[in-house]
């Protein structure tokens, strides 16, 4: 294991209590809606902020154990940072700032300025090197600040939501170029971000954190199928609720019941998830093979692309993912009450 | 929009428009509360009648030789050497101070910047009687000072640097925390994750990026520094050429040599423009 961190700490309001390991070269990306303490975590990680209690080991070195009394100050810790807004030295050229990391640590300025300068080249920014951070643009700056990161090779790279201070243009070009830089470096990265997207296309390993607590860790794909949380249920586009086992259905706390498929193999209390695009709907109760019909009106309709989703309230709050045509038949933009039916067949059931 | 004053209405609104700056300026003093025009007009008047007089009623023609009399030459001397070590002594101490209040969260900071603010506050004479009881033959340190090494403060050069040291520095500490506090600590946070120490943080990122406002301290503390007579005289005494600066030479001159009065008086003001000059939007806020 690269990175070992259990981390608590009480920071206004936020009471954080999260756990997380990296392997030698992974990509995490810690996931998870605003004020829930990612940006906390990536400083304590940092040593910016002090830990109430926990333990923070990289590379085999305990940078953090207020039980012991250890606390290795930010500047020793081989650790490269970027912040979300850049945070480049205003009164220093571009290159200046990237050989800041290695002056500071002892490089000849001759030979930081040499390295500063291959690292900007690689970064595109080659014919840059004298310009100061005002007259870059948002992208320009974002490669200057992980150039800065990662020229004195660090074994742990910080990224706190490396794309959010640039244009929704910008974006996909530069989230490539990170992809292709994360894995050229050979430390473990962790990213910290609240855009699903970002955490999806560049994260081997998401950990989703809500209120201080991780809620969730695993591959993207594993998130994705089976979300354990709201949060990254509505992300995911998934309809998730939460309850027990009884018989061949699931006992929801409002007292409605999902009939499911799967056998009852011994979990009591389970996640159940249901996609949109198997929720059915109609304007009379069904009768058919369907085990789940419940009653409920349409409140909310949204357009995804050549889809429409239909926000469903009732006993069984759902959303629905059903075609333009089918909002037309059945005149679903007026509202009103509606049925909605999902086969136990296309339920997923997990321990929760 | 289009305004379009109707029968008897008078264009009323749309006069700044028509007529620039001096309509939009009558308009603006119409607006003024019953009086406080003329009330403005005196103050104005009461400020600035004292300089222009100044500047009027000097004799011109002499104050070239007035100036290199040895008399006023040695106040000169005098004056720069003490306000110059002032300053360097404000902002040996000072800065660090500055530091601690604007980054350290310790206990009874709100007691000590308010302590640190008071001789900015106080009248110059009192803080040179309560300079002479701390470090006066028989003051708090002094007493100690005197007992243990034969060192006499009072009525030395010495105690005139220290005088306006008291009634100057407050002014850079004030300044420079003012400085800090909005400058932040990201830049700090950002040097100390590419390894940079304390005092190289210090060196490469803070100090150049508080540099203006530290200059602007500097400036304000050295011209109260150079004006300072009451703590000065209490405390250095009205020695010619060793605590004579150039505010109490004014004074004594007054009897009887008004032209070296004058000269010194227009030196001391050509240095306040210049620092009214040099502090412009800065510290003043003015437009």
């Amino acid at each position: 294991m690269s990175l070992q961190a259990e981390v608590a700490l009480r920071l206004g309001t936020l009471a954080l209590d999260a756990a997380l390991s990296l392997d030698d070269g992974e990509v995490a990306c810690l996931l998870g809606p605003n004020g829930a303490g990612k940006t906390t975590l990536l400083r304590a990680l940092a040593g910016l902020d002090r830990l109430d209690r926990g333990r923070v080991v990289l590379d085999g070195e305990v940078l953090d154990e207020p039980a012991a009394g250890r606390h290795v100050p930010t500047e020793h810790r081989r650790i490269g940072v970027m912040f979300q807004d850049y945070r480049l030295f205003p009164h220093l050229s571009a290159l200046e700032n990237v050989a800041f990391g290695l002056r500071a640590r002892g490089v000849p300025r001759a030979e930081a300025r040499r390295l500063a300068a291959t690292w900007l080249e690689r970064v595109g920014l080659g014919e840059e090197l004298a310009a100061r951070p005002r007259t870059l643009s948002g992208g320009q700056a974002q490669r200057v600040a992980l150039a800065r990161a990662l020229v004195a090779s660090p074994r742990l790279l910080l990224l706190d939501e490396p794309l959010a201070a640039l244009d929704a243009g910008a974006r996909p070009a530069l989230r490539r170029e990170l992809r292709r830089h994360l894995s050229a470096y050979d430390g473990s990265t962790l990213i910290v971000t609240h855009d699903p997207l970002e955490a999806m296309t560049l994260a081997e390993r998401l950990v989703v954190l809500e209120d201080g607590v991780v809620t969730q860790a695993g591959s993207p794909e594993q998130v994705r199928a089976h979300p354990r949380s709201r949060y990254v249920a509505e992300l995911v586009g998934l309809n998730l609720f939460r309850g027990v086992r009884d018989g061949d259905a699931v006992l929801l706390p409002g007292g409605e019941r999902i009939v499911v498929a799967e056998r009852d193999t011994g979990w009591r209390e389970v996640f159940v998830v249901v996609h949109p695009r198997v929720v059915a709907l109609y304007r009379e109760r069904p009768e058919g093979s369907p085990r789940n019909v419940w009653a409920g009106a349409a409140e909310g309709l949204e357009v995804a692309g050549d889809r429409v989703r239909v926000q469903v309230s009732g006993p069984v709050p759902l959303m629905a993912e059903v075609t333009p045509a089918a909002v037309a038949a059945l005149h679903l933009d007026e509202g009103g009450p509606i049925w909605a039916s999902v086969k136990a067949t296309e339920v997923d059931v997990y321990p929760a | 929009m289009t305004l379009e004053p109707s029968a008897g209405q008078t264009a009323g609104p749309a006069a700044p428009f028509a007529e620039g700056r001096r309509g939009a300026r009558r308009h603006a003093l119409r607006r003024a509360p019953l009086g406080f025009t003329p009330l403005a007009v005196v103050a104005l008047a009461f400020l600035t009648l004292p300089v222009i007089g100044l500047v009027v009623r000097a004799p011109w023609r002499e104050i070239p030789h007035d100036l290199v009399q040895p008399g006023v030459l040695t106040a000169l001397r005098l004056s720069l050497v003490c306000s110059v070590s002032a300053v360097a002594l404000s902002c040996l101490v000072g800065v660090p101070l500055a530091w601690v209040f604007a980054r350290v969260p310790f206990r009874g900071r709100t007691v000590a910047r308010a302590l640190v603010m008071l001789p900015m506050v106080m009248p110059p004479v009192v803080g040179g009687v309560a300079l002479l009881l701390a470090y006066g033959r028989s003051g708090l340190v002094g007493e100690s000072l005197y007992r243990w090494f034969g060192i006499t403060i009072p009525f030395t050069t010495t105690a005139a640097v220290l005088a306006e040291t008291f009634v100057a520095m407050p002014f850079l500490v004030i300044t420079v925390e003012a400085g800090l506090r909005s400058l932040g600590q990201r830049y700090e946070d950002a040097a100390a994750t590419l390894g940079a120490g304390r005092w190289t943080t210090f060196r490469r990122v803070t100090l150049p990026l508080v540099a203006p406002t530290l200059g602007a301290g500097a400036a304000l503390c050295w011209a109260r520094a150079l004006g300072e007579f009451g703590a000065t005289i209490t405390f250095a005494g009205n020695l010619p050429g060793s605590t004579q600066t150039m505010p109490l030479a004014v004074y004594v001159a007054l009897q009887n040599d008004q032209g070296a009065a004058i000269a010194l008086s227009l030196v001391m003001l050509a240095v306040s423009l210049a620092v009214l000059v040099a502090l412009r939007g800065r510290w003043l806020g003015g437009h």
